[in-house]
């Protein structure tokens, strides 16, 4: 309700200008912002998770229960659940109303990443290392778990020409990212190959699939509308991809084009992207750079350089950009903090007193006609009640449709989570003598660490 | 028809012409409903078992409050606290004397112009106001006018638009003893099944609404308590006081969270959570807005709000925006997010501020002042809208609130009154739907409404509890003037 007092140039800024603030919490290795963006997860290289609230950057919540570093995080569209995936082979739903682990799923494999279905959080896709990528039901305790194909579709006229080839390529296929479409309805892999396939989440078939580049495609992400997509691959090139409308009920998959919007790439520097992400309305994408400190952001219009956000000292890994606000948090690949851009604004000095106006130039005061007239004080104030008769409605609330959806759930606040066991990675060994910690120290296997958590403190 | 309840005979005279009205006007009657109302109130004060003649009651109440504030103390909060602190700077009188004034600000020069151009436009619509403002403040002295106001407000609230249904009276419900000072805040749990209430006497009571039984007595400050606030949700109270700290409770259990809001340097005059409960904002004494972050019992923020002691703070519904007053006269709005102010709002009077509250959806912000007023305000505009007047506030900070009537479609502004009355206007038409004449002995400090129910508490050391007449069905008592009094209410009821 406070944009009708801001600043109407701040509120028309669409990207951060300048590092505002830091979050420290362990070793962050991926973080990810819930729809509504009041609530920003953190997992961490040990496998805690750690719940960001970011109207006071304090710690809302600390989930345990992974021991390797958590590679993806994904939120239930109400914000009340949370899917985990790890490098332990596990994935965890969260439920956030109290901290429980409502499944877990265990795979053969290292999880690549895990993503909830838009609507149903008993519903999520995996991909995993070296294996087909999973679309896990896990509405039971015991999870269903379909096997995804990773081998892209051809065209059959293509097909019959060179069989013994293309299947043998095609066993080299495996899938390294997955997403839902904003509807659900559909999957779309990537493979380390380049290739892009379009998987129906009804039948698990590939529908469609298209050749996006030679390298390894390492990461896709939609837009909130979900009509756009961003690709970052090993080519050191990131695409944005317009996704087509597939909600149709008599889709024809032949007349399925996926075509790529623009390509961003330093041509001078021939630098790669760690991770990308679009910004809340989808008109800019932003990337950070591998071997560098900063941050590049382009917008889409004319597929230009806007801004490098620069700050930390150090390499940047996962950025995510704020759903409905122009600020971006990274974290750092070396310290595991999570930096935060955003945009100051200026005090209004015409806020602090109401006849204060500000002015572009000085302005000659003109006196008014009866500006020093007496009259008596009565009558002013009589005649200051006479003009009270506004109508006034003091109840009714004026509701999004989005809003009272996300506002379904209400994170319990948690006053007692020890923030104790110490995130820093500096550990005092002796009388001005300090150490890093090497990484995995003070952490046995899953209940052990609490324990070890608390004697270290004592 | 004029639209408003003017307490004189001319307009009964005037009134009899319309066929509605004729049925609510007889002096006779109406004036009886007045004793009785107050009866019934003076009843309800002392226990069942001694019953008080009128007259006795009536001049036991008031030597009771003339009593209290020959003692020239503001609130209690800051009784408790010259209790404790002997060495403060200011003596309890001269706190609220104004410090400076503020000629630049106030615009008084361009609200002669404006209201001299604006007036002669609009004047022959607009009678209503001054005259119900100025006939509320005349009959202070007279119940029967002030009875006759009240119900001829009801009416014409009824009266106005279509409501479903009309205003329907409180009654007292309860009176809830414990406290052994003066009580400076009662607020109502989020469900609704409890009243926190806080008092000179250092404890804070958390009370069960439907037995009136007391559950827990929360005993921990040093001093006075002057504010509490309901997280809203999981029983999390919190509480300052005059021990400048804000401590955190359970509410279920009664037990006390380890660590408390330790930073003010000066008396928690008022607190308020956001709605998410993670945030707490206090306002001080020592004249800073504070925001805190509850999870890690941490300043998240120090606003440098005001040149005075603040008087009260409060948050919007959605949380983006807190609202501070002062005894400087400059009621503030914050930005959370940023910490900056985004706007001041000043009356031309610059009576100081004492308590402050946003509307339920958060489009104006009601303010009260010292100089018997509560005022009403659009914050994004910076207008005052509404001004409610009749209420007696010169010295304390009393506080109120927004409740709703008629199946929570009309909004009214309740408040206290150093009196020890109760005030009921109607938001729009400034009408006093229903004024209970003495609710407390002595000052009505703080009033909490929530569906039906109000919950206020004075210097007295009650708290009493209201509800709407008509919701239940009628108590143990049967007594002649309280069938009066229902027969009353139903004659409103049957016209509509």
């Amino acid at each position: 309700m406070n944009n009708a007092l801001i600043d109407p140039f701040i509120l028309s800024q669409d990207y951060p200008e300048t590092l505002t603030g830091k979050l420290k919490s362990g070793r962050a290795t991926c973080i990810r912002f819930n729809r509504k963006g009041d609530y920003l997860a953190s997992g961490r290289f040990d496998g805690t998770i750690v719940v960001f609230d970011m109207e006071t950057n304090g710690i809302a919540h600390k989930l345990r229960g992974h021991v390797r570093q958590i590679q993806s995080l994904s939120w239930s569209r109400d914000g009340r659940y949370l899917l985990s995936s790890s490098q332990d082979w596990k994935c965890i739903l969260w439920d956030l109303k109290d901290g429980s682990q409502i499944r877990t799923v265990k795979f053969e494999a290292p999880v690549y990443i895990a993503e909830l279905h838009p609507s149903n959080h008993f519903l999520f896709v995996a991909a995993l290392f070296e294996d087909q990528p999973a679309l896990v039901d896990i509405s039971e305790v015991k999870p269903y778990i379909q096997r995804l194909p990773s081998a892209p579709k051809r065209g059959t006229a293509y097909m019959d020409e060179q069989d013994e080839k293309q299947t043998a390529q095609d066993a080299k296929q495996a899938t390294s990212i997955t997403i839902f479409t904003s509807t659900g309805d559909h999957i779309i892999a990537g493979t380390n190959k380049g290739w892009l396939n379009l998987i129906e989440t009804k039948t698990c078939k590939t529908i469609y699939s298209t050749k996006l580049c030679n390298g390894v495609l390492v990461y896709l992400r939609l837009t909130l509308s979900g009509r756009d997509m961003v690709s970052n691959s090993s080519d050191r090139i990131v695409r944005t991809i317009h996704v087509p409308d597939l909600s149709k009920s008599d889709l024809d998959p032949d007349s399925i084009t996926i075509e790529v919007e623009h390509k961003f790439q330093d041509v001078v520097n021939r630098l790669s992207w760690n991770h990308v992400a679009f910004s809340c309305t989808g008109e800019y994408v932003s990337a950070s750079t591998y071997m560098n400190h900063d941050i590049y952001v382009w917008e889409r219009n004319q597929g230009s350089l806007v801004k490098i956000l620069e700050g930390p000292k150090e390499e940047l890994g996962v950025i995510e950009w704020h759903p409905s606000r122009p600020f971006v948090a990274a974290c750092g690949i070396d310290t595991g903090r999570i930096y935060l851009w955003s945009i100051i604004a200026p005090q209004r000095w015409s806020a602090l007193a109401p006849d204060f106006v500000e002015v572009e130039e000085n302005v000659e005061y003109v006196e008014r006609e009866d500006e020093f007239d007496i009259h008596p004080i009565e009558e002013i104030r009589k005649r200051q009640l006479d003009r009270e008769d506004e109508v006034v409605d003091a109840l009714i609330i004026e509701h999004k449709k989005d809003e009272d959806e996300a506002d379904a759930f209400r994170m319990p606040v948690l006053l007692d989570i020890d923030d104790s066991e110490s995130e820093d990675e500096i550990v005092a060994i002796g009388p001005g003598t300090m150490r890093r910690k090497s990484p995995g120290e003070g952490r046995d296997m899953g209940a052990g660490e609490k324990a070890t958590a608390r004697s270290r403190k004592r | 028809m004029p639209s408003y309840a003017e307490p004189s005979p001319s307009h009964s005279h005037s009134a009899s012409h319309s066929p509605e009205r004729r049925r609510v006007t007889p002096p006779s009657r109406s004036s009886n409903s007045a004793v009785s109302n107050y009866d019934s109130a003076a009843e309800h004060q002392h226990s069942p078992s001694r019953p008080r003649s009128q007259a006795n009651s009536r001049s036991r109440s008031r030597s009771n409050s003339s009593h209290s504030r020959s003692r020239s103390r503001s609130r209690s909060r800051s009784q408790a606290g010259s209790d404790f602190h002997s060495d403060r700077p200011n003596g309890n009188g001269s706190y609220y004397s104004r410090r400076r004034t503020r000629s630049s600000r106030s615009g008084s020069r361009s609200s002669d112009s404006r209201s001299s151009s604006r007036s002669q436009s609009r004047a022959p619509t607009r009678t209503p106001s001054p005259a119900s403002s100025d006939g509320a403040r005349s009959v202070n002295s007279n119940d029967i006018r002030a009875a006759e106001a009240e119900l001829l407000a009801a009416e014409t609230a009824a009266e106005q638009g279509p409501p479903p249904r009309p205003f329907r009276a409180y009654r007292l419900k309860a009176t809830l003893r414990g406290h052994k000072r003066g009580v400076a805040c009662a607020r109502f749990s989020p469900d609704g099944k409890w009243i926190a209430s806080c008092g000179a006497d250092a404890s804070v009571r958390i009370w069960e609404v439907g037995s009136g039984k007391c559950i827990h007595v929360l005993m921990g400050h040093l001093a006075g308590v002057s504010t509490v606030s309901w997280a809203p949700e999981g029983g999390l109270l919190a509480s300052g006081g005059d021990d400048k700290v804000i401590r955190l409770w359970n509410a279920i259990t009664g037990e006390p969270y380890p660590v408390p809001l330790v930073g003010h340097h000066n008396y928690v005059y008022s607190i308020a959570f956001s709605p998410k409960g993670n945030m707490l904002v206090s306002g001080s004494y020592d004249e800073a807005v504070f925001l805190w972050d509850v999870r890690g019992a941490r300043v998240m923020r120090s606003l440098p709000a005001h040149s005075d002691p603040v008087g009260g703070v409060d948050f919007i519904h959605d949380g983006t925006m807190v609202a501070s007053c002062s005894s400087d006269g400059l009621t503030r709005v914050w930005d959370t997010s940023t910490g900056q102010c985004l706007r001041t709002l000043v009356h031309e009077d610059n009576a100081a501020v004492t308590s402050v509250r946003f509307s339920p959806n958060g489009k104006y912000i009601l303010a009260w002042t010292l100089d018997s007023s509560v005022r009403l305000w659009n914050y994004v505009d910076g207008r005052c809208l509404k001004t409610y007047q009749g209420h007696k506030n010169a010295k304390y900070s009393l506080g109120g609130g927004f409740g709703t009537y008629s199946d929570g479609k009309q909004a009214f502004v309740v408040s206290g009154s150093e009196d020890g009355g109760i005030w009921l206007w109607d938001v729009t038409s400034k009408n006093v739907l229903q004024r209970i004449e003495t609710a407390h002995e002595g000052v009505v400090l703080d009033i909490d409404a929530r569906e039906g129910l109000l919950v206020s508490c004075g210097l007295d050391g009650c708290v009493r509890v209201w509800e709407v007449e008509g919701d239940e069905q009628e108590g143990e008592e049967s007594d002649s003037k309280r069938a009066l009094l229902d027969e009353d209410a139903m004659d409103v009821d049957a016209k509509i």
